[in-house]
C-alpha cells in the first residue's frame, strides 16, 4: 500500500480501473496499524504475536504499540496515550501554511494523519493538549489538499491529459476521488472511442 | 456480613468469574448498575443484567439463573428481608447486596457465608447486638438432657436423688423464666429495630468508591455517582442534613478531578465532560423549559404560591414582576431568554423569594457540560431517566425494554434518548401538577384520624401514569405539601398521607403508597411498611408486598374500605 504515495501511483490506480474504491472504515483499519507511544499502568511480559512483537509493558515507562491495542487499552483505562509529535499546533500551522502556499502536494506529517487525528482525538482527547484547535488545523489542512485533487481532477478529465503527479497524498485522499475519476475516465475513453467510426466497439465492454 | 475491604473481598472475588447482576429498578440502582458495568467493562469481567421490579421478579430471576452463577450482586434489593429463606440457595452461591433499603434484616448481617452486604457499617445502621437476637443452642440442649436425666431416673427415687430432683427443677424454672424474658426483650428489640424503613447512603455512590479504590473512576462514573445520590434526594428518600453531608463528599471528588485536568496552557477539548458544583435553583427542569412553566410546576414554588388558587396565579404575576421579568421572555423557552436576563437570574430569584417566604429556593447540586450545547443538571437527568424508566407511552410497556432505555439514556452518546425523556418528564411533572390542583380544590384528600388518605378514581386524567411506584409517590410527596400549605388545620397538618390509585382496571387491583408526615426536620423514617403487613393480615385481604419498598402495595379494589379500616384502628 506504501507505493500508492509515489508517482508511479498513477499506473497502479489505472490497473485497479475495474475495483471498486475502498470503504473509508477499511482505510482507517488499515490506519490502526501505525504505532504510537503509550504510558502503560499495568505490567505484563512481551507479547508475540503474528504481526510483531508488543512489549514489555511496565507501568509508567513509555512503549510503543500499535493504535488498536492503544485505544483498546485507553478505553480499558489500562494506559496513557501520548500524542504523535506532529500533532502539535505550531507544527500544523506551518504545514497549513506551506500547503496554502504551493501548487503541489506538500509531505504529509503521517501517511494516516486524517485517521489518526479523528481516532486519537476521538478517544483520547483529554490526553492531547488544544485538542479543538489541533482538529480546526488538520481539518484545514486536509480541505486545501481536497480542494487541490479536486482541481487537478478535474482538469485532467476536461483537458484529456495522458498523465498527472500525484506525489504525497495519502490513501484515505486518493480514495475519495478514486471512485469518480476512473469512472469518468472510462466514459470519456468510451465517448473518443465512439467517435471512430467502425472501430473497436465489439471489443469494449459495457459499464 | 459487612464487607470491609470492598476491593478484595468483592471486586477481586468476582473478577475472574461469571456474575449475575439484579438491579432493581429505581435511579439510584441504574447508576450504580452503570458504574459497576463500565468496571467490570475495563476488566472483561462476564455478567448478566436482570432489571427485577419486585421480590416475585427476584425470585424468578434467581431460579433461572441459579444453575450458572455462584456469584449474584443485588441492587437495591434484598437487604431488609431475609434472603436466604426467601430464595432458599444452595450452599455455595454468594450474594453480594448493595442495598439502600434500611433496616438491613439481622439475618442478613450476621451471616457468615453467603451473604456479603456492600454497606458501611456506621451507615446509620444501628443493628441489634448479635446476643441480644440470637441465643446458642447449647442451652437448650442442656435443657433436654436434664430433663432427660429426670425422666430416667425417676423410677428409682433416692434420698440423694429427690434432694437433686428438686435442685434441678428450681434451676429449669429459672431458667425458662429467663428464656421468657429474653425471648420478650428480643421481641421488643427487634420490633423497634423493624419498625420504620428509611434508606441509606446511595448505592452509586458506593460503587464508585470502589471505583476510587481501584483507580479506575473517571468523569462518567462521578457523574452517576452525583445522579444516583440526586435521585434519593428527587424521592424524597434522604434528609436533607445527609444530602448536604453527601454533596461535600461528591465536591471533594468533583475538585479532585477538575484539579486534575485543568491547566491554563493546556486546555480541555470542549468536547470533554466538565462537571461544575451548582448553587442553583429548585426549579425543575427550568433550563429545558420555560421559567414560567418550570415555576408553575414545580412542587416547592407551585405550594409557595398556592397556584391552584386564583389568589396564587395573582402572587406570581406580583413576583415576576417584582422581578423586573417582562412575562413574554420569561414565557420563551429558556434557552432564548434574553441574555441580560438569565446573567444574573439566581440572585435576582433568591432576592424575591425570599420576600415570599421561599427561603431555600436555591439548592446545592452539580451540572455537567459536554459539547457546546449539552448543559444537564443532576435534577434534570434523574427526572428524565425516572420518566423513561416508568413510562407507558406504548401499550405493552415491557419494563425491560424501558429498563434498557433508561439505562441507555444515563451515557453521553444517547443525548436523544434523554431529550426524549426530559419531554416526557415535562408531561408527567404537569400531569402530577393538574392533579393536585384537582384534589385540592375538589377536597379529595380526608382526614381519617390517624393518617390523610386521598384516593385517585378511575377517570382521573393520566390516572395510568401514577400506576406505577416512582411517579405514584412523587405525586402523594406534592400532595402532601400542597395540602400542608393550603389547609389551616393544624393537627392535619402533621399527618402523614396514604394515597390509593387504581393499577389494574381489568384485574381490579389498585396500588397503595404511605408516606410520613411533611415537616423541617423530618428524619423520613417511614412505619407504614409493617403497618400495612399488619392491617392485611388482620382483615385478610388480598394484598400483594411486592415492592421493595415495604410501603408501597398492591391491593384488590374490593377489599379497600376493610383495609382502611383495619388500618386506621392499628394506627389510632
Amino acid at each position: 500500500m506504501t507505493s500508492l504515495s509515489t508517482p508511479r501511483c498513477f499506473w497502479l490506480v489505472r490497473f485497479a480501473a475495474r475495483e471498486t474504491a475502498m470503504d473509508p472504515s477499511e482505510v482507517e483499519f488499515l490506519a490502526e496499524k501505525q504505532l504510537v507511544k503509550i504510558i502503560p499502568n499495568f505490567s505484563l511480559d512481551k507479547i508475540y504475536l503474528i504481526g510483531g512483537d508488543l512489549g514489555p509493558f511496565n507501568p509508567g515507562l513509555p512503549v510503543e504499540v500499535p493504535v488498536w491495542l492503544a485505544l483498546n487499552l485507553k478505553q480499558r483505562q489500562k494506559c496513557r496515550i501520548i500524542p504523535p509529535d506532529w500533532m502539535d499546533v505550531e507544527k500544523l500551522e506551518e504545514m497549513r501554511e506551506l500547503e496554502r502556499k504551493e501548487d503541489a502536494f506538500t509531505p504529509v506529517p503521517s501517511p494516516h494523519y486524517m485517521e489518526l487525528t479523528k481516532l486519537l482525538l476521538n478517544h483520547a482527547s483529554d490526553n492531547i493538549p488544544k485538542a479543538d484547535e489541533i482538529r480546526t488545523l488538520v481539518k484545514d489542512i486536509w480541505d486545501t489538499r481536497i480542494a487541490k485533487l479536486r482541481l487537478s481532477a478535474d482538469s485532467f478529465i476536461s483537458q484529456q491529459e495522458a498523465h498527472a503527479q500525484l506525489d504525497n497524498l495519502t490513501l484515505m485522499e486518493i480514495n475519495t476521488v478514486r471512485e469518480f475519476l476512473l469512472d469518468s475516465l472510462n466514459c470519456m475513453y468510451k465517448l473518443r472511442s465512439n467517435l471512430q467510426p467502425g472501430s473497436r466497439k465489439g471489443q469494449l465492454t459495457d459499464y | 456480613m459487612f464487607v470491609t475491604d470492598i476491593r478484595k473481598d468483592f471486586y477481586e472475588v468476582v473478577a475472574n468469574q461469571r456474575v449475575a447482576l439484579l438491579v432493581a429498578a429505581d435511579i439510584d440502582a441504574l447508576c450504580a448498575c452503570k458504574i459497576l458495568q463500565a468496571l467490570f467493562h475495563c476488566d472483561h469481567v462476564q455478567y448478566t443484567l436482570v432489571p427485577v421490579t419486585g421480590w416475585q421478579d427476584l425470585c424468578t430471576a434467581f431460579l433461572e439463573h441459579k444453575e450458572q452463577f455462584r456469584y449474584f450482586v443485588l441492587i437495591n434489593c434484598g437487604a431488609n428481608v431475609d434472603l436466604l429463606e426467601m430464595l432458599q440457595p444452595d450452599d455455595d452461591s454468594i450474594f453480594f447486596i448493595c442495598d439502600t433499603h434500611r433496616p438491613v434484616d439481622v439475618v442478613n448481617v450476621y451471616n457468615d457465608t453467603q451473604i456479603k452486604l456492600l454497606i458501611k457499617q456506621d451507615d446509620d445502621l444501628s443493628v441489634p447486638s448479635y446476643d441480644d437476637i440470637f441465643r446458642d443452642e447449647e442451652d437448650e440442649d442442656g435443657d433436654g438432657d436434664d430433663s432427660g436425666n429426670e425422666s430416667d431416673g425417676g423410677s428409682e427415687p433416692s434420698g440423694k436423688r429427690r434432694r437433686f430432683d428438686e435442685g434441678a427443677i428450681e434451676r429449669r424454672i429459672e431458667r425458662q423464666r429467663a428464656r421468657r424474658e429474653w425471648e420478650a426483650r428480643r421481641r421488643e428489640i427487634l420490633f423497634d429495630y423493624e419498625q420504620y424503613e428509611y434508606h441509606g447512603t446511595s448505592a452509586a455512590m458506593m460503587f464508585f468508591e470502589l471505583a476510587w479504590v481501584l483507580t479506575k473512576d473517571t468523569k462518567d462514573m462521578l457523574w452517576w455517582a452525583v445522579i444516583g445520590l440526586t435521585d434519593q434526594w428527587v424521592h424524597d428518600k434522604i434528609t436533607h442534613m445527609k444530602y448536604v453531608t453527601d454533596i461535600a463528599t461528591m465536591q471533594r471528588h468533583v475538585s479532585r478531578h477538575n484539579h486534575r485536568n485543568e491547566d491554563e496552557e493546556n486546555s480541555l477539548s470542549i468536547d470533554c465532560m466538565r462537571i461544575s458544583f451548582e448553587y442553583d435553583l429548585r426549579l425543575t427542569l427550568y433550563q429545558h423549559w420555560s421559567l414560567y412553566e418550570s415555576i408553575c410546576n414545580s412542587c416547592y414554588t407551585s405550594c409557595s404560591f398556592k397556584l391552584w388558587t386564583l389568589n396564587g396565579q395573582k402572587k406570581l404575576q406580583e413576583f415576576l414582576a417584582d422581578m423586573g421579568l417582562p412575562l413574554k421572555q420569561v414565557k420563551q423557552k429558556f434557552n432564548s431568554m434574553d441574555i441580560s436576563i438569565k446573567e444574573n437570574l439566581r440572585d435576582v430569584i433568591e432576592e424575591s423569594s425570599n420576600k415570599y417566604g421561599m427561603k431555600d429556593i436555591r439548592i446545592q447540586t452539580f451540572g455537567v457540560h459536554f459539547g457546546f450545547k449539552n448543559r444537564f443538571l443532576a435534577g434534570d437527568m434523574v427526572h428524565a431517566a425516572a420518566a423513561l424508566l416508568e413510562s407507558t407511552e406504548r401499550d405493552e410497556s415491557d419494563t425491560t425494554d424501558n429498563f434498557i432505555k433508561a439505562l441507555d439514556s444515563l451515557s453521553r452518546s444517547n443525548i436523544e434518548w434523554l431529550h426524549s425523556g426530559i419531554d416526557l418528564a415535562k408531561k408527567k411533572l404537569l400531569a402530577i401538577q393538574q392533579t393536585v390542583a384537582s384534589c385540592i380544590c375538589t377536597n379529595l384528600i380526608l382526614s381519617q384520624g390517624p393518617f390523610l388518605y386521598c384516593y385517585l378514581m378511575e377517570g382521573t386524567p393520566d390516572v395510568k401514569l401514577f400506576s406505577k411506584p416512582l411517579a405514584l409517590t412523587l405525586l402523594c410527596k406534592y400532595l402532601l405539601r400542597a395540602f400542608v400549605h393550603s389547609t389551616r388545620n393544624k393537627r392535619c397538618k402533621l399527618l402523614p398521607l396514604v394515597m390509593a390509585a387504581p393499577k389494574d382496571v381489568e384485574k381490579g387491583t389498585a396500588i397503595v403508597v404511605g408516606i410520613p408526615p411533611e415537616s423541617e426536620t423530618s428524619d423520613k423514617k417511614n412505619f407504614f411498611g409493617r403497618a400495612f403487613e399488619k392491617a392485611a393480615e388482620s382483615t385478610s385481604s388480598r394484598t400483594l408486598h411486592n415492592h421493595f419498598d415495604m410501603s408501597i402495595i398492591e391491593l384488590k379494589t374490593e377489599d379497600r374500605s376493610k383495609f382502611l379500616d383495619a388500618l386506621i384502628t392499628l394506627l389510632s
